[in-house]
């Protein structure tokens, strides 16, 4: 394969860097990696704050179900690359330690940055998704949990939540696969993922145009494989009576 | 009326109509915007440290504020041109989608999900490096600036998504619209012109609307690609007053630009849903 | 029918003799110089610390004082023409300068074009700005350290696999500068001529320095026009800045204006100290 592609670039100028240079290759896959690091943490991230944010949401007490609102409207109605820099660099400078130079240091790496600003901003999104699922709860139900004696949280975790994960699961899938894309945002905090590491190889070698269809690839591989799980899980967790 | 999928607005508040336990949305947003802008002011309150020898945080923010405002007009000329370009594309790209000729049919789908599931910032470097720097029109030739790229960068994605609201709107119009207008001699052109998309219109406002929110928020990845937009404006300012307290009042007060033109777009889409009854 | 075209004859006369009146006397050659007592010299005015102006609007910087310096020796007035990148050539060419001191890198194409005089005067390459409080010494301080850096910058991968240091690479100067001021890295890599920009602002980087010698130079030259690099007046400034290498005056200019140290500067300054 290497050979083909030394050779695609000698006879079209069609440079392939990444497959047959050794060096470029192993930084675009330290890239991939990096970028696949983020998107794992980042979906497990969000979810956990959909599901908390959603339980908290519909809580007795009036100042945490504001708190929740404040929190949903102002992180979506804000640029998500805006919150990323407001992450890493105002927050980043106040958070910061005296290292052993007797400098400031940076409590966070730009990489946690980048995986909390993007956990938080798919979350706040899940937290409406799984709050709209829950409301499609028919009340019913609801009331069998409580007839049943289950408190507040059991009813919550055991009952309701599994219904309406069911339930939200097409916005859930649209939601997961937007954030998978917005990974590509870290570039511009230094995050090394795979449009970076792509950046740095195209600009010692000069072949951007094929270094962005590479790119432009491998994350239509990453989604289509995500949709493909989704499917799979929708199809699973079907709930007879619901949906198309 | 059972809409697909594909019209679910991402943000969800579609179901929201069910839910009903919401304070009223006017003091809602009340609310929201009195938090932010008591954090604002919080965090320009207590960052004034030096305020003896150095200019307050809050005569700095007023001083960079032309500046600022003439990069936010530019991400608002950049979401309207990629809007518009998106949506007359998309129009166009959707009719494809629902053609009778297979092919046709093929390629156009293959193109909408590709653009929709490719990251915007890929796409926004692919039309910065792909695109010349200069063209020749009819002999004339100029130059395409950074913020031109930006717009068809932008506009791919949107070109995309319009693209699955019209074939979900279309398709979401019952067949026997269709049974009748050819019963009545309608040719497919004049079917769909004259009887599916005028119907097609309401239900697609809301998630459109959507997409514009979605878009003006991705506008300062322009920023990334060299455009001097809103967000290097600020990081610039802030570069050039070297200011440690300045950092967090200033990214706030440019997020609450933002969220001051994106939260009523969300509003006014929220009350479009339940007015135009879209249900899943 | 012959009065109209007399007229537009005439007319045309007329324009001739406007454009040939407003047409600038070109000083095409030392002698003319002198005769006007004055050289035009274009030079950048919005570039520290190399040609800029100050509160009161006087141009000052490295190489306003290589211009003055010229103009002094050949005993008339320095007269300047303020240029950007993309108009220095041209005013050569167009003959609305006599001599360009403008930041100038040599390439092929542009000595074609003009006269590029040698020896050089200064070069450009890679430097660093970091903390007084990092105390670096050399360049193999930087091994395994984070190193900000702005994405594209054709110096990054030289110096990463020369002394392999973690290149944190951002999308601007800016961003960089706020995540070196954060202290994300240790230091900020970028062109030694902007970090001399950055550095003589003291107001916001007093506690900054440029410690390190600048790497990968390429130099700069000065331009006349392309028939007058060998008449007297291309010979004149090539024995000037000859001079200048051997008596060390470029390298006081060079500390006066806070440059990060030149190796090749340094180097000039031995070679022509031994002719």
């Amino acid at each position: 394969m290497e050979a083909f592609f030394r050779h695609l670039y000698e006879t079209t100028g069609y440079n392939f860097s990444i497959f047959y240079d050794r060096r470029d290759e192993l930084n675009f896959v330290h890239g991939l990696g990096v970028s696949l690091e983020l998107m794992a943490i980042s979906l497990v991230g969000s979810l956990a704050i959909g599901i908390i944010g959603a339980w908290l949401g519909g809580m007795s007490s009036q100042l945490v179900r504001g708190s929740v609102r404040v929190y949903v409207q102002a992180l979506r109605n804000t640029p998500p690359l805006i919150q990323l820099y407001f992450f890493f660099f105002a927050l980043g400078s106040v958070l910061s330690v005296i290292g052993p130079n007797g400098r400031p240091m940076p409590l966070l790496s730009n990489f946690t940055w980048a995986c909390i600003g993007l956990s938080a901003v798919a979350g706040a999104f899940n937290i409406e998704i799984f709050r709209a699922g829950i409301e499609s709860v028919p009340r019913n139900i609801r009331d069998a949990a409580t007839a049943l004696g289950l408190g507040r949280t059991k009813a919550f975790f055991l009952v309701i939540l599994p219904l309406a994960f069911r339930l939200c699961l097409p916005a859930l899938n649209n939601n997961l696969v937007n954030l998978l894309k917005s990974t590509t945002m870290a570039y511009a905090i230094g995050v090394p993922e795979v449009l970076y590491v792509s950046a740095q190889i195209w600009s010692d070698e000069f072949n951007a145009t094929e270094m962005m269809l590479v790119v432009l690839v491998v994350y239509a591989g990453i989604t289509t494989a995500l949709i493909g799980v989704m499917q799979y899980v929708e199809r699973r967790l079907k709930v007879p009576g619901y949906g198309a | 009326m059972k809409l697909p999928a594909v019209l679910q607005v991402d943000r969800a508040v579609g179901l929201g109509s069910l839910a009903g336990l919401f304070v009223r949305p006017s003091s809602r947003s009340l609310l929201c915007m009195g938090l932010l802008c008591s954090v604002l002011l919080a965090g320009a309150a207590t960052a004034q440290t030096n305020a003896a020898k150095a200019p307050s945080v809050l005569a700095t923010l007023i001083k960079w504020t032309p500046l600022m405002a003439e990069g936010f007009a530019l991400n608002l000329m950049i979401s309207f041109s990629a809007m518009l370009l998106g949506t007359v594309s998309g129009i166009g790209l959707g009719l494809a989608t629902i053609s009778l000729r297979r092919p046709v049919r093929r390629i156009s789908w293959i193109t909408t999900q590709f653009f929709r599931n490719s990251p915007w910032l890929a796409l926004l470097f692919f039309c910065v490096y792909a695109l010349p720097h200069q063209a020749t029109l009819f002999g004339a030739s100029f130059i395409i600036p950074d913020w031109t790229k930006a717009v068809l960068g932008l506009a791919l994605p949107i070109m995309a998504n319009v693209a699955e609201i019209v074939r979900g709107t279309v398709q979401a119009v019952p067949t026997i619209q269709w049974q009748s207008a050819t019963a009545l001699g309608f040719s497919r052109w004049l079917t769909l012109r004259l009887v599916i998309l005028p119907q097609c219109i309401k239900p697609a406002i809301p998630p459109w609307m959507n997409w514009y929110a979605i878009l003006t928020m991705a506008t300062p990845l322009a920023s990334i690609v060299g455009v001097a937009e809103a967000l290097q404006v600020t990081t610039e300012a802030l570069v050039s007053e070297a200011r440690f307290e300045l950092l967090i009042p200033m990214y706030l007060y440019l997020l609450t630009w933002f969220f001051i033109y994106c939260y009523p777009i969300a509003l006014l889409t929220e009350r479009l849903e339940r007015k135009f009854g879209v249900i899943t | 029918m012959q009065a109209p075209l007399a007229r537009s004859l005439a007319l045309a006369a007329l324009a001739c003799a406007a454009i040939v009146a407003a047409r600038p006397v070109l000083a095409d050659d030392l002698a003319d110089i002198k005769k006007k007592g004055e050289i035009a010299i274009g030079v950048k005015a919005e570039y520290k610390p190399f040609g800029f102006r100050d509160a009161s609007g006087q141009l000052m910087g490295f190489e306003i004082d290589i211009a003055n310096g010229i103009a002094k020796a050949l005993g008339v007035k320095a007269k300047f023409e303020p240029v950007q990148d993309a108009t220095r050539l041209p005013y050569i060419t167009q003959g609305r300068v006599d001599l360009v001191i403008a930041t100038m890198n040599t390439t092929p194409e542009r000595e074609r074009t003009v006269g590029m005089i040698q020896p050089f005067y200064y070069a450009s390459g890679a430097s660093v700005v970091a903390p007084k409080s990092a105390h670096l010494k050399t360049w193999e301080d930087l091994r395994g350290k984070k190193v900000c850096a702005t994405q594209g910058a054709n110096w990054n991968k030289p110096i990463e696999e020369k002394f392999d240091p973690t290149i944190v690479a951002f999308r601007g100067m800016a961003e960089a500068q706020t995540a070196l001021q954060n202290g994300e890295c240790i230091a900020f890599l970028y062109g030694n001529t902007s970090i001399a920009g950055m550095l003589s602002d003291p107001t916001h980087w007093a506690d900054y320095e440029a410690p390190l010698p600048t790497l990968n130079e390429g130099p700069w030259a000065m331009a006349v026009k392309l028939e007058e690099k060998d008449r007297p007046l291309g010979k004149a400034i090539t024995a000037l800045i000859a001079g200048w290498h051997k008596d060390g005056w470029f390298l006081e200019l060079e500390k006066k204006w806070h440059l990060p140290a030149s190796p090749w500067l340094a180097a000039e300054h031995e070679k022509f100290k031994n002719k």
